[in-house]
């Protein structure tokens, strides 16, 4: 197989699995308990809040798991229930886990603006500043996109969010690794990031609260984590998370480089035989090894398959329940017609891609496209 | 090895044709079709997925997906809700699969590198003189031509129909037999995109009601209806009348559709001969082999599962023509179809516009 889906997920460290076999086998006892192996499992976990934390510049209280990107961005939009200032601004390009929460919590009365973003897939910093009114409360912007990588202006929208006195949240789920992520740098109140997106265990994620007053628990129950999520503690997926996070920011600058030298093969490659191709998104500004490529005259679907017969694993639009392909709506709002959109497919590298790798899947997308 | 793309709706008959051709040594594929997009619990498109999944998975067959729901709604969906508006009952199905099936799907299946394409319908096919015949299913409670007559000789000899020959007893025991979950799954009926919800209530949600009278047969005002869009010629229930405004206590039926006055015309008895017709009339002519059959004597059928009726052909142009039957046919409906038979032989069918004597 030839996985070129990391933005989908990504393969599990080797390192980061036999830490969580080991500690599934031996941390068993529930990190609440005060006897020995309580203490146990309970060190382990606070040993990778203090990893998850190093990566991001944060404190270890600033620090709390979840199940993954789609809690934690719940868990920082839910919490404006019940709030004075409860209005909320993001954008026309994120994920389902925050517009499809928006437009829940309108009927609980919680109102919403969505900016649109220009031709490149960037929110416009001006279009957010006219968007806030005096009970906004909250803006969500992701950090880098999912479908095309566009890096958001975050540092600047965080300095508007100071001067209007509004917070600021951030979905950081497709970064980790692929750009120096510093909490303090960019000025967030909040950020989300999921663990199998850097090659960590599935169902666990992370909340960065600044300032633990500024945020509900989502699910409610027992005291874990500082009482803002209730839940017996996954403790062997933590420590993965937790060593996943350690490894992927600490050689971070090799990892970068690898992503950017396979990202330039691959398109250089695919102009030498196919100069049509369209790449999508900010060039300039951009999260390294996902490439978003339009194939004027093909249709993705049918690349897909193609692509799947050589074992060859990518993406395209949104795929759904039942397996089939829409048109990507985050390439619709960025004013991409219709035909060229259904002919996108993501191409997404990781750590585990060879140059080698890049070789072969040109020499079956050249194969198809001919 | 010839490449097939087999259509697996997630029903057992797909399921086991695909079987079958494996079986035979073809190299084939499972493409799942989803042609309606609807966020409602009635839609089961996600659970049709999982059922062809898990029949790929057992034959171990890669399964993928393709949506035509754009398609659907402007080939499929859009004249169905004119032909309601207009008081005709038309037959989605037989449209879906001369446009989306056995078109958009026939060439994606080719795009993708498929020499045919292969369905689970109960018909059968014969190659004759460099010509293919579409032959009912040996399962003649099967039978699906009625929803196939609209195909051309083209469209036809690029599809194989394993199942043709099998009857729905076999189909499921071999079904069990290779493990796929819906063996036992029932039989879908009715209009693929409304499922099991309350017709009237979907269709509401596309077109206002416009209630009006029901009259009777000597132009007695009787009752109201909600729309004649909800009612079909010859239906007897649902109509919200019951007996005592006559001397007989007999069933009301719907026997004609006043648009112009927006009045549901029915009659007493399901022997009333306001209820059957002699002659028919209907456009939109298919003829599988593309020419008119040179024969006198053929049968056909006015409705899905009804025997075959005795009829000729009196009057013929390219795109009209007029059926007159041995016997008289019961509430032949404008906008479904008559498909005509020599035969095991679907000859084609056209759309039924009015019914006379």
């Amino acid at each position: 197989m030839y996985y070129f889906d990391n933005s989908a997920t990504t393969p599990i460290n080797e390192k980061v699995l036999n830490l969580i076999i080991k500690t599934q086998k031996d941390i068993y006892g529930n990190a609440s308990s005060i006897h020995q192996l309580g203490r146990k499992s309970k060190s382990t976990i606070e040993k990778a809040r203090e990893q998850v934390a190093n990566a991001i510049g944060a404190n270890p209280d600033q620090i709390i798991f979840t199940s993954g990107g789609t809690e934690s961005n719940n868990q920082v939009l839910w919490s404006r229930l019940g709030k004075k200032k409860n209005h909320i601004i993001s954008n026309t390009i994120e994920h389902p886990a925050i517009l499809k929460v928006l437009e829940k919590l309108s009927s609980f009365g919680i109102k919403h603006n969505l900016v649109s973003v220009d031709e490149k897939g960037t929110v416009s910093i001006d279009e957010i500043n006219a968007a806030i009114s005096t009970n906004t409360g909250l803006i969500s912007i992701m950090l880098g996109n999912n479908e095309v990588g566009t890096i958001q202006p975050i540092k600047k929208i965080s300095q508007l969010c100071i001067e209007k006195e509004v917070l600021i949240h951030t979905d950081a789920v497709q970064c980790l690794g692929k750009i120096p992520i510093d909490v303090k740098d960019l000025g967030v109140d909040f950020l989300s990031l999921s663990a199998h997106k850097f090659y960590g265990p599935k169902g666990i994620g992370v909340l960065y609260i600044k300032n633990k007053n500024l945020v509900s628990p989502f699910l409610i129950g027992g005291h874990q984590e500082s009482g803002l999520r209730a839940g017996t503690e996954d403790i062997a997926s933590i420590a993965g998370l937790g060593l996943a996070a350690e490894l992927v920011t600490s050689k971070i600058d090799d990892h970068m480089t690898k992503l950017n030298n396979l990202e330039n093969k691959f398109k250089t490659g695919l102009i030498s035989f196919f100069p049509q191709a369209i790449f999508n998104g900010n060039p300039d500004n951009k999260l390294p090894g996902l490439i978003s490529v339009s194939f004027p005259g093909f249709r993705s679907d049918i690349l897909m398959a193609k692509l799947d017969r050589a074992a060859i694993a990518v993406s395209s639009g949104s795929a759904c329940g039942s397996g089939d392909i829409k048109p990507s709506t985050i390439l619709a709002e960025m004013g991409i017609n219709n035909e060229t959109n259904i002919s996108t497919l993501r191409f997404s590298f990781g750590s585990t891609n060879s140059s080698k790798e890049i070789n072969v899947l040109l020499n079956t997308l050249q194969l198809i496209l001919n | 090895m010839q490449h097939i793309s087999v259509g697996m709706s997630g029903g057992v008959d797909s399921a086991v044709a695909a079987s079958l051709l494996i079986e035979k040594g073809y190299n084939v594929e499972g493409i799942f079709m989803k042609n309606w997009e609807d966020d409602s619990n009635y839609c089961t498109a996600e659970t049709d997925y999982k059922d062809a999944l898990q029949a790929c998975d057992a034959l171990g067959i890669p399964l993928r997906s393709v949506n035509f729901s754009k398609e659907y709604w402007d080939r499929v969906f859009k004249h169905f809700l004119e032909e309601y508006k207009n008081g005709r009952t038309p037959n989605p199905d037989i449209l879906c699969n001369s446009e989306i099936k056995f078109k958009e799907f026939l060439n994606y299946a080719i795009n993708l590198g498929a020499e045919k394409i292969a369905t689970g319908h109960y018909v059968r096919q014969k190659f004759v003189n460099g010509e293919v015949q579409l032959l009912k299913g040996l399962d003649l409670n099967k039978d699906q031509t009625y929803f196939l007559h609209g195909l051309s000789q083209h469209q036809i000899s690029s599809t194989i129909f394993p199942v043709g020959d099998l009857n729905k007893k076999q189909v499921r025991d071999k079904a069990k037999k290779l493990g796929f979950n819906n063996f036992n799954k029932k039989d879908s009926v009715g209009i693929c995109f409304i499922g099991e919800r309350n017709f009237k209530e979907f269709l509401q949600h596309y077109i206002p009601a416009q209630p009006g009278n029901i009259i009777s047969e000597n132009g007695k005002k009787i009752g109201r209806h909600d729309g004649l869009m909800y009612y079909t010629l010859g239906q007897r229930k649902g109509l919200g009348i019951g007996g005592g405004y006559s001397e007989k206590n007999d069933a009301w039926y719907v026997f004609n559709k006043d648009i112009k006055n927006n009045e549901l015309i029915v009659c007493q008895g399901n022997q009333n001969p306001a209820l059957y017709h002699k002659y028919l009339s209907a456009s939109k002519i298919n003829w599988i082999s593309n020419k008119c059959p040179n024969k006198d004597r053929l049968t056909a059928k006015i409705r899905y599962r009804t025997l075959d009726a005795p009829c000729k052909i009196i009057d013929l142009n390219d795109d009209d023509i007029i059926i007159e039957f041995d016997h008289t046919v019961f509430a032949a409906s404008p906008g479904q179809s008559v498909v005509f038979y020599d035969g095991e032989i679907c000859l084609g069918g056209a759309v039924i516009n009015t019914a006379f004597n």
